[in-house]
């Protein structure tokens, strides 16, 4: 039976191995919230196409990522939804001094099954229940998720939280939450207006029902920050608030902070 | 209530067809390993479908290729102990017993407990018992499922000597009291030598001699099949036993002396004489210490690659003898020929049928 | 005052995680028991099929599993619709939640029982025919207490699973405080926020608190249960 180990071996050895790509000019490490991914992809893919090192993407939920710094995970830049977690980390002492900043924000709206839909008014006046019917409102976590968070306070601002609170289906994220809206499995959801974009721009059935009006919630802010100081980290965090990544940015559907 | 069995079988290395009647009693189906007993066994209870054939108990048709027809296990009345006791392991012995009861039959289950003398293990868990209880608490299962068929494959093949002699009264009370025939599946020549009413010889997938037991015992011609321990059955009454510990047996030929039986004056017994401990003379010998000396005239002399047998009537039944042909030869022995019949050692088959 | 142990909330989730996982497991077992023994018993094609689709849920990424069974359960499912025709709604409610952790645990209550179906001498259920017992009778009296450790284990398996089933359960009915939201949703919330370590700690040691429990019930009740099937001296 010696073959089938050798095989075994040779396979292994050749997954090992072949993970190990060599190291050029060192990639610049950036960690953000997995929200920005469609937006960040193309950013980065620019600036090295205009002959700057690779950029090397890690997206996943803000808690997740910043855990992983504190924990030592090697990062040069952090991009996170959630101020918290940078507090939490900047807190531990991580983040080079100096080098954080409010990058981006973005808008709370309601989202509704289908490709298109009627329009809905936000305000007090909203018969929450009855626009629900007999289904429920999803939303991220509303303790944890960013965009939840954002919800509730939108909600309670307009007195609509009450009504809202038994109706809700927390998903794991906004993105599960919008996967709900998109199945049909219930009527609405609360996502950024970034978050209904990438999902309409992948061919998923829903619109944007109503935008939460400004002042109910927010704001809402992305925060960045170096973990490491090096060249390359610098001139990525340079990149990001440049008016080329303005664009790519805006036209996802965030806002850009001054 | 009369079994009919008429079956072909195909296996690998053996192809079977094996017709005959069981009547009631034991009936021996005798044969060396491989020859197809257990096959058959297994056809007549319904856990093998025969490739051809035909099985049927009384009026009752069990299996019938022709007609598609067959009886599945649980429906025959066919009762059934293996070579291996395969009792529950998760019921104790009296819950054993009672499982294939259909009514709970108070009389019944005491009657049974009582003839196999199970009465001092039915509380007890099953992993204790030894080989010969557990043979017991099986055949005794099997009974009070109240069938009307026992079918017997090997049962005692696992157990030794002194379990099997433990054991053989009860299967002989088993054919006398218990009144369900019996298909008795064995290659030990001293099990069916004591058991059996009727034998069916097997051997290599084919019948070579159905009959009654005793007539197939005797008959020379057979003696290669039962090997060594061959020898003609012969029925004998208790006389009476005597102080010095021997029992006097009054049979057909004469007057023959065994050590202390545990028969009781006037019982009918059966004995069996193996052949090869049957010393024959042409003259009356004096001076022997064997005991039982029966005068005997030639009927037959069949001779074989190991030897000579030699068929003599003693009176009314068959005893063989075997000896070597140097010795035929010698003491000119031909059918009419009168002389004596030393026997060394009468083995009990006891109890004999009725 | 010192602040309690647990919050409402969180007391809620752990009922709710016991819930969930006891009707999940008790619920599948019948039909565990059905293809445990289909697969042990009976050779036919697509036999290694069902095999597979059995194990499915052990390969699959939870929440994969928890999205198909959103496409066939939820309001809008092709199953789902038909069984609200008959008042029996899965979506966003603790029956989905069971549904979700019983799917999940099936393939280990599956194996388990299959197991210990193997491992019974048929010639004993061969024998028990020949006393008359029908097929029925067979595997009721014979087989099903031989087999009692096996399903005990599926079952203390299955269970634990379901205490821990995370992935399709959020997927499927998402975390609905009350209803949806079991320990490991409650555990995973509390993760999200910064800060939260302690209260982690303390749902976490219910969790270990609870399973350690369910394993020192089942080794005992398997061993008296080993000891009856397999026969007192």
């Amino acid at each position: 039976m010696r073959a089938p180990i050798r095989a075994i071996a040779a396979v292994c050895a050749a997954l090992v191995l072949g993970g190990l790509r060599p190291v050029m000019a060192e990639p610049v490490r950036v960690f953000a919230a997995a929200s920005l991914r469609t937006a960040l992809d193309v950013v980065a893919a620019d600036w090295t196409a205009a002959g700057n090192p690779s950029v090397s993407l890690t997206y996943a939920g803000s808690a997740a990522l910043a855990r992983q710094i504190i924990e030592g995970a090697p990062a040069d830049v952090f991009l996170t939804a959630s101020p918290e977690w940078m507090d939490a980390v900047e807190a531990a002492g991580l983040l080079v001094p100096g080098t954080r900043r409010d990058l981006l924000g973005n808008t709370l709206v309601l989202i509704g099954q289908g490709a298109e839909g009627p329009a809905v008014t936000l305000d007090p006046s909203l018969d929450l229940a009855a626009l629900l019917g007999d289904g429920r409102l999803a939303m991220g976590m509303v303790d944890s998720v960013p965009a939840g968070v954002y919800g509730r306070e939108a909600l309670s601002a307009l007195g609509l939280w009450d009504e809202a609170e038994p109706r809700v289906a927390q998903a794991a994220d906004v993105r599960a939450a919008l996967a709900l809206v998109a199945a049909g499995e219930v009527p609405y959801g609360i996502a950024y207006l970034s978050d209904a974009r990438a999902a309409r721009e992948a061919g998923e059935a829903v619109h944007v029902a109503a935008t939460f009006p400004p002042g109910t919630y927010g704001p809402v802010t992305y925060p960045v920050a170096l973990v490491r100081d090096t060249a390359g980290a610098r001139a990525f965090l340079d990149t990001l608030a440049s008016p080329g990544a303005a664009a790519v940015f805006a036209a996802q559907g965030f806002l850009m902070r001054p | 209530m009369t079994l009919r069995v008429d079956i072909a079988h195909a296996y690998p290395g053996l192809a079977l067809e094996v017709a005959f009647d069981a009547p009631p009693g034991v009936t021996a189906l005798f044969g060396p390993s491989g020859a197809g007993k257990t096959t058959v066994a297994h056809a007549v209870a319904g856990l093998l479908r025969p490739d051809r054939g035909l099985v049927r108990l009384g009026d009752t048709v069990l299996t019938d290729t022709a007609r598609r027809l067959h009886v599945p296990p649980h429906r025959r009345r066919i009762g059934c102990v293996f070579q291996d006791a395969r009792l529950f392991p998760h019921r104790t012995v009296r819950g054993n017993l009672a499982y294939g009861q259909r009514r709970a039959d108070a009389a019944a289950f005491d009657r049974i407990v009582a003839l196999l003398d199970l009465a001092p293990l039915l509380p007890r868990g099953i992993a204790g018992l030894s080989g010969g209880e557990a043979a017991r608490v099986a055949i005794g299962r099997a009974l009070l499922s109240d069938p009307r068929l026992l079918v017997m494959d090997e049962p005692l093949a696992s157990l030794d000597a002194s379990r099997r002699m433990e054991i053989l009264p009860c299967l002989e009370r088993l054919r006398d009291e218990a009144g369900t025939p019996i298909l008795y599946v064995s290659h030990a020549v001293d099990e069916v030598a004591r058991l059996a009413t009727t034998l069916v010889m097997i051997d290599r997938g084919r019948v070579r001699r159905a009959g009654p037991a005793e007539a197939l015992f005797a008959d020379p011609a057979l003696m290669p099949l039962f090997g060594p321990r061959g020898g003609a059955l012969i029925a004998g009454t208790v006389a009476g036993h005597h102080p010095d510990g021997l029992t006097e047996v009054r049979a057909a030929g004469g007057t023959l002396w065994l050590p202390a039986l545990a028969a009781a004056p006037g019982a009918a017994i059966r004995l069996r004489i193996p052949a090869q401990d049957v010393i024959l003379a042409r003259t009356r010998p004096e001076g022997l210490s064997a005991l039982n000396v029966l005068a005997a005239t030639v009927t037959g002399v069949l001779a074989d690659d190991a030897g000579v047998t030699v068929a003599l009537a003693a009176g009314g039944p068959t005893i063989l003898a075997r000896i070597t042909a140097r010795s035929a030869a010698a003491l000119a022995l031909t059918p009419g020929t009168a002389c004596f019949a030393i026997l060394k050692s009468v083995a009990l088959a006891q109890g004999g049928p009725d | 005052m010192s602040a309690p142990f647990l919050s409402p909330a969180e007391w809620q989730a752990v009922a709710l995680s016991l819930r969930v996982a006891t009707v999940a497991t008790l619920a599948s077992l019948p039909l565990g028991l059905a293809v445990a023994w289909v697969l042990a018993r009976r050779r036919f094609p697509g036999h290694a099929l069902l095999n597979g689709l059995v194990h499915l849920p052990l390969i699959l990424p939870p929440v994969v599993t928890g999205y198909l069974l959103l496409l066939t359960f939820g309001r809008r499912g092709a199953v789902g619709e038909w069984l609200d025709g008959f008042g029996i709604v899965f979506a966003f409610r603790w029956t989905g939640a069971a549904l979700a952790a019983a799917v999940m645990a099936f393939p280990l209550m599956v194996r388990a029982i299959r197991l210990s179906l193997e491992a019974v001498d048929p010639r004993l259920e061969q024998a028990a025919g020949t006393l008359g017992a029908s097929p029925v009778r067979v595997f009721l009296t014979v087989t099903l207490p031989l087999i009692l450790p096996g399903i005990l284990a599926g079952a203390i398996l299955a269970f634990a699973k379901a205490m821990g089933e995370f992935g399709a359960t959020i997927t499927f009915v998402a975390s609905i405080p009350g209803e949806t939201q079991t320990l490991p949703s409650a555990i995973y919330a509390l993760l999200q926020v910064p800060g939260a370590e302690g209260r982690v700690a303390r749902l976490v040691w219910i969790a270990v608190g609870l399973s350690m429990v369910a394993l020192i019930l089942s080794e005992a009740l398997s061993r008296a249960v080993t000891r009856r099937v397999r026969g007192r001296r």
